[in-house]
């Protein structure tokens, strides 16, 4: 492994000495935030790396959230219902990937929202996961008999998370699998010719975005202790999309950034909009047109997105010189 | 000596960094048939884009006077719809589309009017092609490697076509040709193009006797 | 029998706006390469402007006429976004159409505010041999079935449908006779709008619309459209009755809650199927 440059210490540092600094709404933001992150971290590089565009990926958070929701109100561990969240999410990665990671672009688009519409349905249909009105009463994650109830606690758990991610992620890409991949994202044609086993590296792929997923479903859960289909809306993948494309796709910081900028803007614009005076649909209006816009203008003007174009105009000071 | 109907003066086109075309100065006069030959890569192409409008010059001038109609390197079928059709496009800008003209100069073309473009031998999509391009009655025919890929009878077939609209209609041509023999044979005058420069122009006859075109495309010894 | 023939037309007239929905689809691709993923909500919008103009007293026909074109205004804003700035992959304007949808929610709801709207259509029952059905479904059928006449002949029978077709056939020879490829993606874009629009007019008075449906329309259309590669309108048409026909008979005879999944699963196995069929750059290393 790379020594990490000054800027990751940096952030990593401000980044754990920031919750010890906000409110309790604020510190709820910050969990929000960072579980985004993670899902996002994870779809960018399924879209950056292995080209598929999946407008499902809040499936896999769904998923990794009542797998914990359901251990924990059976009262089995919930230290368990963590570890299964990012697994039963990786198996159904798996599972479905085989066929559906045949499909291209725009197929696979629509076939992954297809997926999570059928999941969507199942759960409301599903009496012993709440059905439609949800699964409720969902335990404190509990680590060697310590509770963790209060926000603070999950605002660490969540960076914890968000770092396991990043490091995951940037090994994962840095491997001999991860140049294979970005030959994958260059030419598919020329990568199969050199021999990079395309289909099995793109569901390799499939199936870590979905556990990253997963693993954010799984802190998502004990969180707030409540989840219902009406939770994980075919909107939420489309912000996940928006955020992996805001921050630029195939970029682990970008996954990061992505997340942060979107979601705070966001919170920006509901404060704005839940102000005195401003009418009731005020909130839901400004983030949909500001999902829309951010999507369409980075599309159109930043394909690259946001942090490869910042990079170019200032790269990052590194201690190890690198080799190019 | 007539007007002419193509004027291209010290045209330089770049993709990028590279130069594709480096000053080239060339003309056509109305009712003349003029070759212009080279190697592949030469920058042939280039030139014929860049006399449709599909690709504008980096500085020069191109002047076309009258309208130009542009035959495709591939011929470039429409190949889901008949011929009929693909001729019919040819007419896109103009009020009327009536195909008759076309299939009393082309009479090949009648018998398989109804068929889908895309299932034609590549001499019959050649004729189509040209057929296309005779649609906007134009003034001047501007010919992307005609003779690519086609048995020399089905070649010689559509030099015959050309030399008749030339000499009844006053059509003048452009030929770009990797086929130095038949463009010689054909025209009256030439230009031969390398590496994105004119490096010789004459009449024929004239290149058709020079050494230097002899050896690099007519096959040697003539 | 009765029973039977009372979900058949039920499901004719749901499945004719899934085709129409989906005829949008395979227009806008056939021309530009684009998937539009705001199809669903052209008929969104239109189904709304009917209900709000119908509130302030415009006639019948006249209000659903005026939607549809505004659909089809609202197709050439979406194509503009899309296909309008040169260089846009087909991909990237798939994403940008996405946006699109999602702007549509936050003007929708602007407008419309997030309840559910609906307003009537063709009052009276009729009996079909033996079968009750509201007469509105036989309107849904007869429109259709006249506006996919009229595409038909348009792309058959006349030079512009002919140009559509040629511009994304071939657009280096389309742009050689002087089509101009961008405008007729622009002009397919407003096809699609109209026919997203025509699709949630007729469809509104049967089945309430809310801001957010559009994801169940365009996926329903997704799903007739790809049973004939996303570029045949008669295999759309075809898919879409079928789909709306199964739909029918499964809320009818099973339950209504596994309607929706009907169109999804059959989409997924149609994707799926049709992606065996073509080869795989390579599975495993040699």
């Amino acid at each position: 492994m790379t020594r990490p440059r000054p800027g990751t210490l940096l952030t990593a540092a401000a980044t754990l000495a920031l919750p010890l600094l906000l409110r309790d709404d604020h510190l709820t933001l910050y969990v929000l935030l960072g579980l985004s992150a993670m899902v996002t971290i994870g779809l960018s590089m399924l879209m950056g790396y292995a080209g598929q565009v999946s407008l499902g990926q809040a499936s896999f958070y769904a998923l990794g959230g009542y797998a914990a929701g359901l251990i924990g109100v059976h009262g089995g561990p919930t230290l368990l219902g963590l570890l299964a969240a990012p697994a039963v999410a990786a198996a159904v990665a798996l599972v479905v990937g085989v066929p559906i990671l045949r499909l291209r672009g725009h197929q696979l688009a629509f076939a992954t929202l297809a997926l999570q519409l059928i999941l969507l349905s199942l759960l409301s249909d599903a009496t012993w996961a709440g059905g439609a009105i949800g699964l409720q009463g969902i335990p404190h994650l509990s680590i060697a008999g310590v509770e963790l109830d209060r926000d603070i606690d999950y605002a660490y758990l969540t960076w914890a998370g968000v770092a396991v991610t990043m490091v995951v992620a940037h090994n994962l890409m840095s491997s001999r699998t991860g140049r294979g991949l970005r030959a994958l994202a260059t030419s598919e044609t020329a990568a199969a010719a050199g021999g990079v086993p395309v289909g099995r590296y793109r569901l390799l792929v499939f199936a870590v975005s979905a556990a990253f997923a997963g693993l954010a479903g799984g802190v998502y859960a004990y969180f707030v202790g409540y989840l219902a289909p009406g939770s994980f809306p075919v909107l939420l993948s489309v912000q996940f999309v928006v955020m992996a494309v805001v921050g630029g796709l195939g970029t682990i910081w970008g996954g990061l950034f992505g997340a942060a900028a979107v979601t705070l803007l966001v919170q920006f614009l509901t404060d704005f909009g839940t102000r005195p005076g401003m009418p009731s649909y005020a909130p839901g209006v400004l983030s949909y047109a500001v999902y829309a816009v951010l999507l369409v203008l980075v599309v159109l003007f930043l394909p690259q997105g946001l942090v490869p174009a910042v990079r170019k105009r200032w790269p990052w000071p590194r201690l190890v010189p690198t080799r190019r | 000596m007539s007007d002419p109907v193509i004027e291209v003066e010290e045209l330089t086109v770049r993709y990028g960094a590279a130069v594709a075309l480096d000053a080239v100065s060339l003309d056509v006069r109305a009712g003349e048939l003029v070759a212009l030959i080279g190697p592949n890569g030469a920058g042939k192409s280039t030139l014929v884009n860049t006399l449709s409008g599909i690709l504008s010059p980096a500085s020069g001038r191109v002047t076309v006077t009258g309208r130009l109609a542009h035959v495709p390197e591939g011929r470039q079928m429409f190949g889901s719809l008949t011929v009929d059709d693909n001729l019919r496009l040819g007419a896109w800008r103009d009020r009327d589309r009536s195909t008759d003209r076309i299939y009393a100069i082309l009479p090949e073309l009648a018998p398989v009017r109804r068929r889908r473009a895309g299932l034609l031998s590549g001499g019959q999509q050649q004729m189509v092609a040209l057929g296309r391009a005779l649609m906007g009655r134009p003034r001047v025919l501007v010919i992307d490697e005609m003779s690519l890929g086609l048995a020399p009878l089905v070649v010689a077939g559509l030099a015959t076509h050309l030399r008749a609209l030339n000499a009844e209609e006053g059509l003048a041509v452009l030929l770009i040709e990797q086929n130095a023999r038949l463009a010689l044979e054909l025209c009256s005058r030439a230009y031969v193009l390398e590496a994105g420069r004119l490096v010789a122009h004459g009449t024929a006859a004239e290149l058709a006797s020079s050494p230097a075109v002899v050896a690099a495309y007519l096959g040697g010894a003539a | 029998m009765s029973e039977f023939l009372q979900y058949l037309i039920t499901g004719l007239g749901v499945g004719c706006a899934f085709a129409l929905i989906g005829s949008g689809l395979v227009v806008i691709y056939r021309v530009t390469r684009v998937v539009n993923f705001a199809q669903g909500a052209f008929a969104v919008i239109a189904a709304m402007t009917v209900s709000s103009l119908l509130g302030s007293g415009v006639p019948h026909g006249l209000a659903e006429a005026l939607a549809v074109a505004l659909a089809g205004l609202v197709g050439l804003l979406v194509g503009l976004t899309a296909i309008g700035k040169p260089g846009t992959s087909p991909q990237s304007a798939l994403i940008v159409t996405l946006g699109a949808a999602v702007f549509a929610y936050a003007v929708e709801i602007l407008i419309w505010g997030d309840q559910p709207r609906s307003f009537p259509g063709l009052p009276a029952s009729v009996t079909v041999l033996g079968a009750r059905v509201q007469s509105h479904y036989l309107l849904i059928i007869a429109a259709s079935a006249l506006v996919f006449l009229a595409m038909a002949l348009l792309f058959a029978r006349t030079d512009l449908g002919k140009a559509l077709t040629a511009a994304a056939a071939n657009p280096y020879a389309a742009r050689i006779v002087g089509i101009d490829v961008r405008r007729m993606g622009l002009l397919s874009f407003v096809i699609g709008g109209a026919l997203g629009g025509l699709a949630g007019v007729l469809v509104t008075p049967v089945q309430q619309v809310t801001f957010d449906g559009d994801v169940v329309l365009v996926v329903s259309g997704f799903a007739a459209a790809i049973l004939g590669d996303l570029t045949r309108p008669a295999a759309t048409l075809l898919g879409g009755l079928l789909l709306g026909v199964a739909q029918a008979m499964v809320a009818g005879y099973l339950s209504t809650s596994y309607q929706s999944e009907v169109a999804l699963v059959l989409m997924l196995v149609v994707l799926i199927a049709q992606a065996a069929r073509r080869p795989m750059i390579q599975e495993e290393p040699a």
